[in-house]
């Protein structure tokens, strides 16, 4: 559903995402780790078409996203960190015109709008400008936009930032809901705790390239050690970051 | 298979977001709307008024009014297609590039060539309006002193639609290009280049020729002639401002069949490009967008090779900036961070020095060449009236940049509250550290160029003197009256400088800014020693410069202090 094919991007002399390569299966609930500057928000842009890779190529359902992009987005929804919103829109305005943008009749629009408004508790906002919300019901306002039209696939880059705990549940719940139905969820995040309670399996990037991928014990094996997820995403960060001081450097 | 009515889609929801806008406004603030839109309509008023009397006055010069208007329409419409152009440059780079909607209207199922239309079209629309609004009350006093019919006016209306979609295509397509190829530090050099090179080029072509006393009353005719040889460019046939100006006045002439030619070389022109833009531009307005996203453009990858290999200095070295600062005396630590950080951001943000840059750059080319006219100008009621004149340019230029700079720095320092005003600096210090620095560096520019214009007039020490301290109690005012409503009308909701300026706050700072020059030079005049005959009274000096002083204390010193006081109380809540 998701094909990630020897991805690499390049800006200038610096190597910001180095040969990836990943395929995340239909219905699979897919987190990606990593330090800052890693490389995944980076990937993410390349999967979802706002940059184009200096090599290799990202699928989503079949569709290579740079050759057929209209195909591609029509099956994808994303919520980037900090999601933009037209600020003297109400939410349900919003939500009207992200569904018209994806051909959905409107019946259909405000049904799917009703139930997750509600799910969320946008109701009481839903006639508000936006520019008046604050933060965390703006990200839940593009959370409910992106999901209105049921896509196959749903990237989020750090959607929990802003949420109260109570709504961070319920965006887990409804995640993992969809990804039962068979959405695929493609996720990057900070909070370890996520990934480690919600995800299928676990990719970890570092320094561009993705040093290892697998379920929540897979990764404990790889990583040779016991305990939380924190421990193992450590240590593997920690042998790649001494196998990159370990190599010859270029001369001065 | 396109989605249908995706760009319907976005016409609508964007024009829905400006209708809520004003009406928000209006809502907030009826006082806003209404001084907007009193300062719209009399603006318009004057304009058309000024206008109207120079056309007439024009037309009174015996055998040669008619010519005169003409080489002026075809100068007037030339300049505008390059201003338009570079207006349109500049709001599409930041429009398509640079503009968070782009970014999300690219992750939806919309066709590129869909987002760049109507990214288009608000490039146009934005870049324009300001062009509609100088050229109507024009249009309509030229119309009305050549007694033209009303069909005139709507032909005009559909020609001016058709003019400014040129500038528009050949805006969007540079900023395009400049995208793909340039980063910003690479595009900050070019327009400086390019600004320097044409001022240079303008300074060649337009240098003005010495004519004895004597030619000028026996051989107007002579110099007439090589003034319009000088300016005959604007009459070249592949400009589209020819085809804009003939097209309007040979429709003023009645010469309908001339004038239909024009308009149809103009909408076959439009057609032809604008077809090439909204048809053919996606994938490489996509790439381009790409390539700004990806950090930098081609030429950045050069200056990374030059640099490689060599240890980083960033943390360790002080620049150049830091080291000049530092020799500045009596500043502490914590300040000369403050005015660092600011020169930089003034540097690195190219609108900030591109405007200072261009209206400075123009008046001191002007004043430059008062030494072609300081012979013919011996009359001393021609050397007062041009310095007040200078003086009053000089304001108004720095109002402009006072209001667009100065006045949103507090709001943009309070969202940043977290940085400044936590630090033992304190807001209180910082504001008054902002407003030092741009009134040492405003004062700098307006002094000199004052001193100049004094010294272009040949005028004498004491008379540098008298207009050297009223431009410098101007230069403090200015930049009080906009720190001081800075403070007092703070929007930290607003990251965009222009957008905080575009409140009341900003409006009330502009037009009280202008009614200030505008008072001031009155008095100044009136309390200036040198009056146009002979030297004044002590009394009616003191009057004048008494008042003077006076109006900037409660203009400028005011405001500055309530405004110190008001972030003072906001830093202990």
């Amino acid at each position: 559903m998701i094909e990630l094919i020897e991805l690499v991007k390049k800006f200038g002399d610096f190597t910001a995402v180095n040969g990836i390569s990943l395929t995340v299966e239909k219905g699979e609930f897919f987190a990606v780790l990593g330090p800052n500057a890693a490389g995944k928000t980076t990937s993410i842009k390349m999967l979802t078409g706002l940059i184009k890779p200096t090599s290799g190529s990202a699928r989503i359902a079949g569709f290579d996203v740079q050759t057929q992009p209209l195909e591609a987005r029509r099956r994808l929804a994303y919520v980037p960190d900090f999601p933009f919103l037209y600020d003297k829109l109400t939410p349900a305005e919003f939500f009207r015109f992200t569904g018209q943008l994806f051909q959905m009749d409107n019946a259909r629009i405000k049904a799917n709008a009703e139930s997750l408004s509600g799910r969320f508790n946008l109701e009481p906002y839903l006639g508000k400008a936006i520019e008046g919300l604050s933060h965390g019901t703006r990200q839940r306002v593009a959370i409910v936009s992106a999901l209105l039209h049921d896509p196959e696939v749903f990237i989020l880059d750090e959607p929990m930032v802003g949420l109260d705990p109570h709504h961070a549940r319920v965006l887990k719940d409804v995640l993992k809901e969809k990804s039962t139905g068979g959405m695929t969820i493609f996720i990057s995040t900070h909070q370890l705790s996520v990934a480690e309670e919600m995800a299928d399996r676990i990719g970890i990037i570092h320094h561009g390239k993705l040093i290892a991928v697998g379920t929540r014990d897979e990764l404990r094996q790889q990583s040779g050690g016991e305990g939380a997820l924190e421990q193992t995403f450590l240590t593997l960060t920690a042998v790649e970051a001494n196998l990159i001081a370990e190599r010859p450097q270029p001369k001065a | 298979m396109n989605p249908p009515g995706a760009f319907g889609l976005l016409v609508r929801i964007n024009a829905l977001q400006t209708w809520r806008r004003f009406s928000m406004a209006w809502q907030h603030s009826k006082l806003w709307v209404g001084t907007m839109l009193l300062a719209a309509v009399g603006y318009t008023a004057l304009s058309f008024w000024l206008f109207y009397r120079g056309l007439k006055f024009i037309e009174t010069f015996p055998g040669l009014g008619t010519l005169l208007t003409e080489r002026l329409l075809f100068l007037l419409f030339a300049i505008l297609f390059v201003l338009l152009l570079l207006s349109s440059l500049i709001i599409s780079y930041t429009n398509l590039f640079k503009n968070r909607e782009t970014t999300f209207l690219f992750s939806l199922p919309i066709p590129r060539i869909v987002i760049f239309r109507w990214k288009f079209i608000e490039s146009t629309l934005l870049a324009s309006w300001a062009f509609l609004l100088l050229i109507a009350p024009l249009l309509a006093a030229y119309g009305l002193t050549r007694h033209v019919p009303w069909h005139f006016y709507a032909v005009t209306v559909a020609l001016v639609g058709l003019f400014i979609v040129l500038p528009s295509v050949l805006g969007a397509w540079a900023a395009i290009a400049l995208a793909r190829l340039m980063d910003r530090r690479s595009f900050q050099i070019g327009i400086l280049l390019l600004a320097l090179a044409a001022l240079a080029g303008l300074a060649f072509y337009f240098k003005p020729e010495p004519f004895s006393d004597e030619s000028l009353e026996t051989r107007v005719l002579s110099v007439l002639d090589r003034m319009l040889v000088r300016t005959r460019f604007a009459q070249y046939p592949l400009l589209p401002s020819y085809w804009m100006s003939s097209a309007v006045l040979n429709w003023t002439e009645k010469a309908l069949v001339s004038s239909a030619f024009f308009a149809a070389v103009l909408l076959s022109n439009v057609l032809l490009f604008g077809f090439l833009s909204l048809v053919y531009s996606g994938n490489i307005f996509y790439d381009a967008a790409s390539a700004v996203n990806s950090r930098g453009g081609l030429l950045s990858g050069w200056k990374r090779k030059a640099r490689a290999g060599q240890p980083n200095q960033n943390l360790h070295d002080a620049s150049f900036l830091e080291r000049s600062v530092a020799r500045i005396p009596r500043i502490l630590p914590d300040q000369r961070a403050l005015i660092v950080k600011d020169l930089r951001i003034f540097w690195r943000d190219t609108t900030q020095w591109g405007q200072t840059f261009v209206l400075f750059g123009l008046l001191g080319a002007y004043i430059i060449n008062l030494r072609q006219f300081s012979t013919q100008l011996s009359n001393p009621f021609w050397i007062n009236l041009v310095a007040f004149l200078n003086l009053g340019a000089c304001s108004l230029n720095l109002a402009t940049l006072t209001t667009r700079f100065v006045f949103p720095q507090f709001s943009l320092e309070g969202k940043r509250v977290w940085v400044v005003g936590l630090a033992p600096l304190g807001l209180v210090r910082a504001v008054k550290t902002k407003f030092y620095l741009a009134f040492g560096l405003s004062l700098c520019l307006t002094l000199g160029l004052i001193c100049l214009s004094c010294h272009m007039l040949n005028m004498e020490l004491s008379r540098m003197f008298f207009f050297g301290c009223a431009i410098t109690a101007m230069t403090f005012t200015l930049n009080g009256l906009a720190t001081g409503l800075g403070a007092l009308y703070p929007n930290f909701r607003e990251e965009n400088p222009s957008k905080i300026v575009s409140g009341f706050g900003g409006t009330f700072c502009l037009i009280l800014s202008f009614l200030y020059i505008l008072g001031s030079i009155v008095l100044l005049a009136l309390g200036s020693p040198w009056g146009a005959r002979g030297l004044r009274s002590p009394e009616m000096i003191m009057l004048g410069v008494g008042g003077f002083v006076l109006f900037s204390i409660a203009v400028g010193l005011w405001p500055l202090v309530a405004g110190l006081k008001r972030v003072a109380r906001f830093e202990q809540i």
